[in-house]
């Protein structure tokens, strides 16, 4: 096995994510621009630029492959991966976890309570998030 | 392993080097660009209270952030903790906070109910029942050849661009789903192949908001409303908007004939 590895996925370009405080600091950040991922997706060629631009900006080494093939060759101890809700990129998570240890990082809270959502209306949403969506990190370092 | 290019001498090198990777994309590029520089920019012009007077309106100071969130360039919390620097009174920044929770709202309800980014939460409530829906996207709403100037113009510029004003989206929502009778997942991957801030829960989840699949009624709209806040940027003459010039009263028994009669 090699070093663990930061992989970034659409939705979490950028190098403040929580996921690099918490890999360590040998873990290189890689992004697998999967053309099989892109087609099943559907995006126009603007969504792609826009990626792809963003990623020129980012210290991270773009690799072109199906993602799964690339993990296996590169073999790391561990998976950092940013958290999601998109379901295309969590049917790839789970294909990562049959390869090697994946560690999950959720990205920073907007509002306490981080994660709950008992509640299918904005504004029963908003009587909880209210209090601390006008404080600074959500009031998380109150 | 390929490693792929990360330096060009130009946009256009790039744009050319993308074109090749994925020659089966479809459509040009935006005049919007990727990128941490650019999202700082856009951050930096936020005006948290012009938004808060303008922001349903097609010229107003709406904050165009949404591609560079979706993208995780800048989080929700960065973007609040900003303008908590910038502006004192929460008064100030109430809207444009309140908006952000949006966001943050349709992504919880994603991780809590993952199977409501394709599959209907609650029936329609617009007398029809989803098999009432068709699951194709018409050419003409595809290509913005409607015969409707401001849907038209309105689709013409999500092609172009990959961005339209959250009301606009709300237009062409509800035209797709209510005056067409199209399924809003149709409509969601349709809004996903385009939009740079194309985000399954966002997008997904709103669509279902405006179908009624995810709120108590189907969000409707007519041309006086389209007049009243993108008069001054398309045509919304009678002539060429016919389908839409109605009150909302006879929208409501025109899109919606079943509601109030027995099954």
């Amino acid at each position: 096995m090699n070093a663990p590895i930061i992989w970034l996925h659409e939705e979490a370009l950028r190098t403040s994510h929580p996921v690099f405080r918490a890999a360590p600091t040998e873990a290189k950040a890689i992004y697998v621009w999967d053309d099989a991922y892109f087609r099943r997706v559907n995006y126009s060629l603007k969504r792609l630029i826009f990626i792809y631009e963003t990623l020129c900006a980012l210290p991270v080494d773009i690799i072109f492959g199906n993602t799964p093939d690339i993990l296996r060759e590169l073999a790391p101890t561990t998976l950092y991966i940013p958290a999601t809700n998109n379901p295309l990129i969590l049917e790839i998570i789970t294909e990562l976890k049959t390869i090697t240890s994946v560690q999950i990082y959720e990205d920073e809270a907007f509002v306490v309570p981080k994660k709950s959502a008992d509640f299918i209306r904005f504004f029963q949403y908003w009587n909880k998030a209210e209090k601390t969506a006008f404080l600074k990190n959500g009031g998380l370092d109150a | 392993m390929r490693h792929l290019k990360k330096s060009f001498d130009n946009r256009e090198d790039l744009i050319s080097y993308v074109r090749e990777l994925a020659p089966w994309a479809v459509g040009k590029h935006s005049y919007i660009q990727g990128g941490t520089d650019k999202a700082e920019r856009k951050l930096a012009a936020i005006d948290p209270i012009a938004y808060a007077h303008t922001r349903n309106f097609g010229d107003g100071a709406i904050s165009r952030l949404s591609p560079y969130i979706h993208h995780g360039i800048l989080s929700l919390n960065a973007v609040r903790n900003y303008v908590l620097t910038k502006y004192s009174e929460p008064a100030q920044i109430s809207k444009f906070v309140q908006e952000l929770a949006w966001r943050d709202f349709w992504q919880r309800i994603l991780i809590t109910h993952p199977q409501w980014a394709w599959e209907d939460a609650e029936p329609y409530k617009t007398g029809f029942t989803a098999q009432d829906y068709a699951d194709d996207l018409p050419e003409d709403i595809a290509y913005g050849k409607t015969g409707v100037a401001c849907i038209d113009a309105f689709i013409h510029e999500l092609i172009a661009t990959g961005f339209i004003h959250n009301h606009a989206r709300m237009y062409l929502a509800s035209y797709t789903v209510h005056y067409r009778r199209i399924k809003w997942q149709t409509g969601a991957k349709w809004f996903l192949h385009h939009l740079l801030d194309g985000n399954v829960a966002s997008n997904n989840l709103s669509w279902q908001w405006v179908a009624s699949t995810l709120s108590h009624k189907p969000y409707i709209f007519n041309l006086e409303n389209v007049d009243k806040y993108f008069g001054k940027l398309v045509d919304t003459s009678p002539l060429t908007n016919h389908p839409l010039d109605a009150s909302y009263e006879m929208l409501q028994e025109r899109l919606f004939p079943n509601i109030g009669k027995p099954l």
